[in-house]
């Protein structure tokens, strides 16, 4: 896992793509930054991270995930990593931790702007952290769906562009029925902004990350026979 | 030591391999030799684990490939077909890589190095892979695949798309690694199987055609004895040779020459050596000869032969198969329209009674109401 891992890594800022993930970041960032903060006066960044999980992540996930696995079915190194002793189940995971590594990455830069506000008025630190957590389930959900979307196609743009759409559709389905609510990632991000942990968020977001782990996991081995 | 048994694998409309079963011995160099689409990348990928086999097994030094995956691919280095790489990562980061991947832990850096130099790859080490040239790509492949001292090298056409001085030293580079590793090597040039591997096999078609070596197989193959006479021929005689010589099967044409000068392919049967004779004649005819050799059938020849007689007969079944399937369904629709119309008698007489029936009734009714 840890060789593919640190590979994955590497290529994320070999290829312009770990530095437009940290730019889009910053830029949807800055902007919650001014409108949920600076312009308001508040010192509270709660609101910061959830805008910020809502429509950064949308842009930020697809990009990263996109060439996870298209791109090396596209250009045949599938067959390198497939015919190593490698198991499936470490290759998936491995990409999948460098995925969320870079966003943890993201994450860190984000930091500058608790210590822009410590000038003014210190916001707690414990809830900014509570955020943050809530930040990396989400993505951790998100990665993991675009991840197995990745592993469905050998097109990068048809693997970010479905993406997209599956995080967005579910912004609408409650007009539908209320009950549609649940299949938005952000209905498991309700508690965060106000600092709290609550059981039920943190597993469902963990669960619909595993769910799609799983799901690469089993497309990657069914790939062998059906191919 | 490599064991393929029965292994066949299906894709929905096509069989892509069709019930092949070899062994590969130790420190072994074997070509897969076929044309495109023969089946010789699906059964090398079925090989290295990249794809299961429909049915089959498939043993690598005593490890099953679809049971003890990761001990059996412990035993191979792969080069796909294509030779894909990770272009964005230099040489060495990309050997490296592939060392990680095989598991290989102690001496990384040694064990790097070493495939780094044995493929002469020691002056573009810290290249970008995107930034070399085709047949450096083609080396970095075959450094990836024997990083580690795999017991079996297998490659997928390790020879496409270089130009000859290429080619002659990955050829080379081939041959060394034979000293240590059995090969496996595929691909549909036959002077490179010829000049590199020890033993062929030609597969067409889902499947194997011919296991030998080169040179048996070039024998095997040879039916008719070939005589090339480059000849000045001013009356036009060459057209009666076969009327005098009735030995010769057939004089064909194979090249005219700026200088007024032609090559002929003269054949007979095999026990028939003409040289002499045609040396004896052909000044009698008025024709001068400027250059006279016995023809080689190369292993061209005997695979062209092998895949073509091969092809033939497949197609042969097949339509035999197919004027079968049609046969058994016409007689299928010819019973049931026997049937349907037996049915419609059978309906046919059954209204014909209900009529009569319904006719007497009518009578008795009629006959009873006059009463």
């Amino acid at each position: 896992m840890w060789a593919v891992y640190k590979k994955e890594l590497k290529s994320y800022f070999l290829s312009p793509i770990g530095y437009i993930t940290i730019g889009l970041f910053l830029l949807v960032f800055s902007l919650f930054f001014y409108l949920t903060t600076v312009s308001v006066g508040a010192y509270d960044m709660g609101n910061l991270y959830f805008n910020t999980a809502r429509y950064g992540l949308l842009i930020m996930v697809p990009i990263i995930t996109m060439r996870t696995f298209a791109e090396e079915r596209k250009n045949g190194t599938e067959q390198l990593l497939l015919t190593s002793p490698r198991s499936i189940t470490g290759i998936v995971l491995g990409k999948f931790f460098a995925a969320v590594t870079l966003i943890l990455i993201t994450l860190a830069f984000s930091f500058v702007y608790y210590i822009i506000l410590c000038f003014f008025k210190a916001p707690n630190l414990a809830s900014t952290l509570v955020s943050m957590l809530g930040f990396l389930l989400v993505a951790m959900a998100a990665i993991g769906l675009g991840m197995f979307i990745s592993s469905l196609t050998e097109n990068q743009v048809i693997a970010a562009i479905i993406t997209i759409i599956l995080l967005v559709v579910p912004w609408f389905l409650p007009n539908i029925d209320e009950s549609f609510a649940m299949v938005d990632l952000m209905s498991s991000y309700q508690k965060f902004p106000a600092g709290l942990i609550s059981v039920a968020e943190v597993t469902n977001l963990l669960a619909f990350a595993i769910m799609f782990i799983l799901f690469t996991i089993i497309v990657m081995q069914r790939r062998k026979s059906v191919k | 030591m490599i064991e393929v048994k029965n292994v066949t694998k299906k894709y929905p409309n096509v069989m892509a391999v069709d019930n092949i079963s070899f062994e590969v011995k130790d420190g072994e160099v074997v070509g897969f030799l076929g044309p495109n689409g023969a089946g010789k990348s699906t059964t090398m990928n079925m090989i290295t684990g990249f794809i299961e086999p429909t049915k089959g097994q498939i043993i690598i030094n005593g490890y099953d490939i679809s049971k003890k995956p990761k001990k059996a691919k412990k035993q191979i280095g792969y080069m796909p077909e294509g030779v894909p790489l990770y272009t964005e990562l230099t040489v060495k980061e990309f050997v490296t890589y592939m060392a990680e991947l095989k598991l290989v832990k102690k001496g990384k850096k040694e064990i790097v190095e070493k495939a780094i130099n044995e493929t002469g790859l020691k002056e573009v080490e810290n290249k970008l892979i995107r930034n070399l040239s085709r047949g450096y790509k083609q080396r970095v492949g075959l450094a990836g695949a024997l990083v580690g001292d795999p017991a079996v090298i297998i490659l997928d056409e390790p020879t496409v798309g270089l130009d000859p001085k290429q080619i002659t030293e990955i050829r080379n580079l081939i041959k060394e690694l034979g000293k240590k590793h059995t090969v496996i090597l595929s691909s549909h040039i036959l002077s490179e199987v010829s000049q590199i591997c020890e033993r062929v096999i030609i597969i067409n078609r889902g499947k194997i055609v011919a296991v030998d070596t080169p040179e048996n197989l070039e024998t095997k193959t040879k039916e008719k004895n070939t005589i090339l006479v480059t000849v000045e021929d001013v009356k036009g005689n060459m057209s009666t040779l076969q009327e005098k010589v009735p030995e010769i099967e057939e004089v064909k044409l194979v090249k005219d020459n700026e200088d007024y000068t032609k090559q002929y392919a003269i054949t007979s049967a095999q026990e028939f050596d003409l040289r002499k004779k045609l040396f004896d004649i052909l000044p009698k005819e008025e024709i001068t000869i400027f250059e006279l050799k016995k023809g080689e059938t190369t292993l061209e020849d005997a695979f062209l032969k092998l895949v073509d007689t091969n092809s033939q007969e497949q197609l042969e079944e097949q339509q035999q198969e197919e004027l079968q399937k049609t046969k058994a369904k016409e007689e299928k629709k010819k019973q049931k329209q026997e049937k349907k119309e037996i049915k419609i008698e059978a309906k046919k007489e059954k209204n014909n009674k209900e009529e009569k029936k319904e006719s007497k009734k009518a009578e008795k009714k009629d006959k009873g109401g006059e009463k």
